[in-house]
This record gives C-alpha cells, sequence and structure tokens, in this order.
C-alpha cells in the first residue's frame, strides 16, 4: 500500500505548490485563528497564573499561630516539627522578654525593636539568604534598618536592662547586620533573631545567668518550657488540617482559613472563566479551520473524482486532502507561534518596568505549543478526512461531470 | 437505427463486454430519464460509435462500461480484460460495493477519455500523460514521449495543462488514456469543445493510435459524419419519450 500512498502524498504536494495563493489564504486563516488565541491563553498563564501563585505562596497564608500562651517543651515540639505538613516551626519565647533597645553609629536614636524567633527555612525570610546566626548576627526589619540607617554588615549596639537583686542591671551587646529582611517580611521595627539569642535574653530579663555572654544570676532551668511558636504549614492546602490536629491536641490556634478559602475559591473561578474561554475558542477555532478544509474538498472533488477514474483507492483519495490539511495545519500553526511570539515580546516589554526581574505577563510553556500543534493537527485531519471520505464516496461519474 | 453490416458482431471473437438487461434509471424533479440495454456485445479490438444527441445517455453507457456508475438493474454485466482470462460478473461487484477492485479493474484495462480536459492542474503534460503508468508501476519505456510525438505536444511536455489551448488538452487527455496501454478506451465524445477542422485531425490521431496500438475503443459522439469515414461499428438506439408519464427512455443495442 506504499506505492499509492506516497504517490497520493507527492501529488497532493505539488497541487498544493501549485496553488500557492491559495494554500497561502489557509494557512493565514489559520493563523488568524490560532495566534490570537495563543495570546490569550498566554496572558491567561502569565497573568492569573502569577497572581494566583503569589496568593498561593505568600507565607503569611500558611501561618499556623497558638492563641494565647502555652507551656511546649522541647520534646513536644519536635514531635510537631516532625509532621510531613509542618514546613518551618520555631518556639518563641515570651513577647515582653522579646525586645531590644539598638542603636547604631550613624543614627543619633535608640530604637526598640521586636525579636522574633527565626531559623533556617524561615518562609518569612529569602531562601538561601543570610540568616541569624548564634548571640551576633541578626536581619533587621526594613523598618527597623532605616531608622537605624545601616546596612548589611554594619554593627549595631543592642541592650537590655533587668531590676536584679533590687537595683537596675544594663548590659550592651554587639551585634552585626546579617540582612535586611524584605519589607512585607515584618513592617514595624523587628529584628529576626536565632532562637539561642532569644533564649539568653529572657533568661537575663528572668534573673538568670547566661554564661555565654558572661551575664550573672540564678542558675538555668534544665526544663525549659516555651510559651509558643512560630510555625508555617507545607502549602495552604495543609492549613486546615493542621488547625484540625491542633485543636485535637487542644491547642486553640489561629489561621487564615478564610483568606485561604476565599484565594482557592478564586483560584477556581478564574480556571472555570479561563477553560470557558478556551473551550468556546477552541470550538470556534475547529468549526472554521474544519470549515475552509471542507470547502477545499468539495472544490477539489473533481481532481478527486479524476484520481478515482485513474483506479486510486478510496482511502488514497481520503489521504490526499488529509496530506493538504496536515500542511496547512503545520504552517499555520508555525505561523500563529510566530504572531505570538512577537506580541508576547511587545506585551513583556511594555510591562517590564511594572514586574519583577523575570516574571512576564505573557507566556507560554514548550507543551502548551505541543498541544496547540496536536489540537489544529487533529481538527485539520478529522474535517478533511470526512470531507475527503464523503468526496470519495460519491459515484466517480457524478464527481466527474458535478462541475 | 442501423447496424453497421462491415462490423457485424464475429462470434468467434472474444467478448470484452456482455450486457444483457442492463438499465439505468435517473430521476430529476419529477423527469425521469431511463437507459435500457437490453443486449450489448462488445468483441476485443472492436471499434465502436455510440452516436446521438446530447442527453440521450450516451454517457451513461460509457460511465457504465467504466465502472463509475453502477446500473440500476441488470440481468448480465460481464468484463472479460483479456483472451485467456475469466469473465468478471461487474454487477456482483457494485452489489458487494467492491469500488476499490472496479477502480483497480479500470486502472489496469481501461483508458477514459472525458469531454473536456480532465488533466490535473498541478502536473506537467509528461507527469499528466504518465499518471495511469506511474500509478500501475509501470516503468518509462518511451510510450509517453512516443505518444506525445505522434499528437503533436513534444514541445509542451514540460509545461503545466494551463499554458495549453482545448485542443492541445484534450490530445493530452487522449495520450494519457492510451499510455498505460489498456485493453479498452472509452471516450465520451473528446473532439466536442474542438472546431471540425481541429476535431477530425483528433479523432483520427486517436483512433489510428489506438488502431497501432491495438486497442478496443468505445466512442460516443454527437456527429456520425466524420466518425462513418474512420470505420466504425455504430451501435443503434432509439429514444421515446412518454409524455404522460414525462419519462424518456434510451434503448440502446449492439
Amino acid at each position: 500500500m506504499g506505492g499509492p500512498r506516497s504517490k497520493v502524498f507527492g501529488l497532493a504536494s505539488r497541487d498544493y505548490l501549485h496553488e500557492w495563493q491559495m494554500s497561502g489564504c489557509f494557512v493565514l486563516a489559520l493563523a488568524a485563528v490560532l495566534g490570537p488565541m495563543l495570546v490569550l491563553f498566554g496572558l491567561k498563564f502569565g497573568i492569573v497564573g502569577a497572581m494566583v501563585d503569589q496568593l498561593i505562596e505568600d507565607p503569611r497564608n500558611c501561618e499556623v499561630r497558638p492563641v494565647g500562651s502555652g507551656r511546649y517543651d522541647r520534646a513536644w515540639l519536635e514531635s510537631v516539627r516532625a509532621r510531613p505538613e509542618v514546613a518551618f516551626l520555631v518556639p518563641r519565647t515570651r513577647s515582653i522578654a522579646a525586645t531590644i533597645e539598638l542603636s547604631s553609629p550613624q543614627a543619633s536614636r535608640i530604637v526598640p525593636v521586636e525579636l522574633i524567633a527565626s531559623d533556617r527555612g524561615d518562609p518569612l525570610l529569602p531562601p538561601n539568604g543570610p540568616l541569624p546566626e548564634g548571640t551576633t548576627r541578626v536581619v533587621l526589619s526594613q523598618s527597623a534598618a532605616e531608622k537605624l540607617d545601616v546596612a548589611a554588615g554594619d554593627t549595631l549596639d543592642g541592650s537590655l536592662a533587668r531590676r536584679f537583686r533590687g537595683h537596675q542591671e544594663r548590659v550592651h551587646l554587639p551585634l552585626t547586620v546579617a540582612a535586611i529582611a524584605p519589607a512585607r517580611a515584618f513592617s514595624r521595627d523587628g529584628a529576626f533573631v536565632s532562637v539561642m539569642l532569644l533564649e539568653a535574653l529572657e533568661d537575663f530579663r528572668d534573673g538568670r545567668a547566661v554564661p555565654l555572654l558572661g551575664w550573672e544570676g540564678e542558675p538555668v532551668d534544665a526544663n525549659r518550657t516555651y510559651p509558643g511558636f512560630r510555625l508555617y504549614a507545607r502549602s495552604i492546602y495543609d492549613v486546615a488540617g493542621l488547625r484540625d490536629a491542633f485543636a485535637r491536641l487542644n491547642v486553640d490556634v489561629h489561621t487564615r482559613t478564610a483568606e485561604i478559602e476565599l484565594v482557592q475559591r478564586m483560584d477556581r473561578n478564574l480556571t472555570a472563566i479561563y477553560w470557558a474561554i478556551a473551550v468556546i475558542g477552541l470550538v470556534g477555532f475547529s468549526l472554521s479551520l474544519g470549515a475552509s478544509l471542507w470547502a477545499n474538498v468539495d472544490r477539489k472533488r473533481r481532481e478527486l473524482s479524476v484520481l478515482r477514474l485513474v483506479g486510486f483507492r478510496t482511502a488514497d483519495i481520503v489521504w490526499f486532502p488529509m496530506v493538504q490539511a496536515l500542511f496547512t495545519a503545520v504552517l499555520g500553526w508555525a505561523l500563529a507561534v510566530a504572531i505570538y511570539q512577537a506580541t508576547a515580546w511587545v506585551i513583556n516589554d511594555m510591562m517590564a518596568a511594572q514586574l519583577e526581574t523575570g516574571q512576564q505577563v505573557c507566556r507560554l510553556l514548550p507543551w502548551h505549543y505541543a498541544i496547540a500543534l496536536a489540537l489544529t493537527c487533529g481538527a485539520a485531519v478529522l474535517a478533511a478526512g470526512l470531507a475527503g471520505l464523503r468526496s470519495a464516496r460519491v459515484e466517480p461519474s457524478e464527481g466527474l461531470r458535478d462541475l | 437505427m442501423s447496424t453497421d453490416a462491415s462490423t457485424a458482431l464475429q462470434p468467434t471473437r472474444a467478448l470484452i463486454y456482455h450486457l444483457r438487461d442492463v438499465v439505468k434509471t435517473r430521476e430529476s424533479e419529477g423527469v425521469a430519464f431511463r437507459l435500457r440495454v437490453p443486449s450489448l456485445q462488445i468483441a476485443m479490438g472492436e471499434k465502436i460509435a455510440l452516436i446521438g444527441e446530447s442527453g440521450c445517455g450516451k454517457s451513461t453507457l460509457l460511465d457504465m462500461l467504466a465502472f463509475i456508475l453502477q446500473p440500476s438493474t441488470a440481468g448480465a454485466f460481464r468484463f472479460r480484460p483479456e483472451c485467456d482470462g475469466e469473465s468478471l460478473d461487474v454487477q456482483a461487484y457494485w452489489k458487494d460495493g467492491k469500488l476499490n477492485e472496479l477502480g483497480d479493474l479500470r486502472k489496469r484495462h481501461i483508458g477514459y477519455v472525458m469531454q473536456t480536459g480532465g488533466l490535473l492542474p498541478y502536473l506537467t503534460v509528461h507527469d499528466n500523460m504518465n499518471l495511469c503508468r506511474s500509478v500501475l508501476g509501470l516503468r518509462p519505456d518511451g510510450t509517453v514521449e512516443h505518444l506525445a510525438e505522434e499528437l503533436g505536444i513534444t514541445s509542451h511536455l514540460s509545461k503545466l495543462p494551463d499554458a495549453l489551448s482545448t485542443g492541445e488538452r484534450q490530445r493530452v487527455a487522449i495520450g494519457r488514456a492510451l499510455a498505460h496501454r489498456p485493453s479498452i478506451v472509452i471516450a465520451d465524445e473528446p473532439t466536442a469543445s474542438l472546431d471540425p477542422y481541429a476535431a477530425e485531425k483528433v479523432m483520427s490521431l486517436f483512433l489510428g493510435l489506438a488502431e497501432e496500438l491495438n486497442i478496443t475503443v468505445i466512442l460516443a459522439s454527437h456527429a456520425w459524419r466524420h466518425i462513418k469515414e474512420l470505420g466504425l461499428r455504430r451501435l443503434t438506439h432509439r429514444t421515446l419519450a412518454y409524455a404522460s408519464k414525462r419519462l424518456t427512455e434510451t434503448v440502446v443495442s449492439g
């Protein structure tokens, strides 16, 4: 069967080239429909995708915060941290103790800041960025850094006071700015510090000794408990489950479940709207492609009948318009991709100023192109095949004398 | 109405077509047309002419003989393309929907010349003439070139049909129908679109070539005058109009 089939392929190709103006029109018509579809899809994927991603990825939506203060020991906290849906957990000290007064050589004023327990993997800090470490390295919130007029690498003086054995005591602590946290991480004056430093400051305020920093006081209680913790779920989809798990442990927690549901609903609604547009577009596209290919086969009925007359079989005759439809599909798709690329480049270039680097308003992934190609070829082959079959079924004499 | 005595059927020769009680009925807008063939026998190598006004059913008969039109009913419709081959029941092929098998028979044994063109516009004259040969997988053996020379179209071989006059295109069509050396060539008014002088020339070229290649010819024409001189057997036909039933019937036999 390879002989006649490749013969028909050759004939169909020569006809396609011979009628290059007509073929060009079909390719243009296809690209005119498919190109804007790709741009629309690219915009939805770029804008809506990024928006939803941003909402989903905002770490504050993943936070599970215990209400009030409890007494959580290290072993219990470790068991919670071991849960697969927990992405990050550090113990917190009492918030009254978690403050420090900062001063810098550049700024004249003393800035009291809140201290936030932090550690490797803190979702509020940039991943792979510098971390608070030990008793000296801290990450300042942006507003604190501005007031102190410091940048990463600068030194600070931290001071805190206590009443101990009847008289006021003040200690000073040299600190280094490891980094400045992004503005959205913490809006007030604050500093991300290691749990170790927080424990030391709490111990000092409680009148206990901190041998590490040479501060004197009562001996430290070995069975330390924490009044709270900072916990972030792996994703927003794990928050509700964690909330229920804590409820079973009689730990009252505050979550952003309501906001998360809003985000999820928005994600679903936008996706549904998009799919409605995509399906309507796809149906319209298939109909327009199908109609033009169907009309083309009708136009060629006499020539197909001539092929029938010289003895080509039904399958070969159906193959003829299918080959041509495939040419149209592939060329039209390629042109549509070129149209899309140019449009996307212009849109992204226009929007570049308002975007973070690397972000694109209009973008498609390679598999989107592949799907577009597959759908186009599928619709083309189906339409041309059906039309070709109809032509092949007509009694040859009728096809020959029609025109 | 008259049978040419000189080319009367010789019973000893192998019959290529044998038709008995073949009927094709067509209806359009309340007017029916019926072609009836009580008996038709065509022997191998014969040159047959079917003469009549246009619309009398010539094309219908030719299309049935070329297996591109299905008879409405047939007592017998047998086709024996080779002297020593078996006789095939064409009506049975139609009944079984074996269009592809009929196509294969046509491809191998029949050449068809249409009233106008029927050339593929995207193939050169050479490739158009070579079409049937290439479909059959025949190697180039100079036949196309020889026919082109005989038909006087050698200088057009590399042109597309668009560049040719109507008469030249008809010659190409004749060349295509003969190039694969079929057993039969069926021609439906091959010269109707040509001026009388060109028509006569093309017709004698055609019949001369068919004679040279020993091909059976079945020809439809509306003019008998110049066909007569070429020694063809004329099939008789009469057309009856039944006004009350709005039916036109043509009866052909030979």
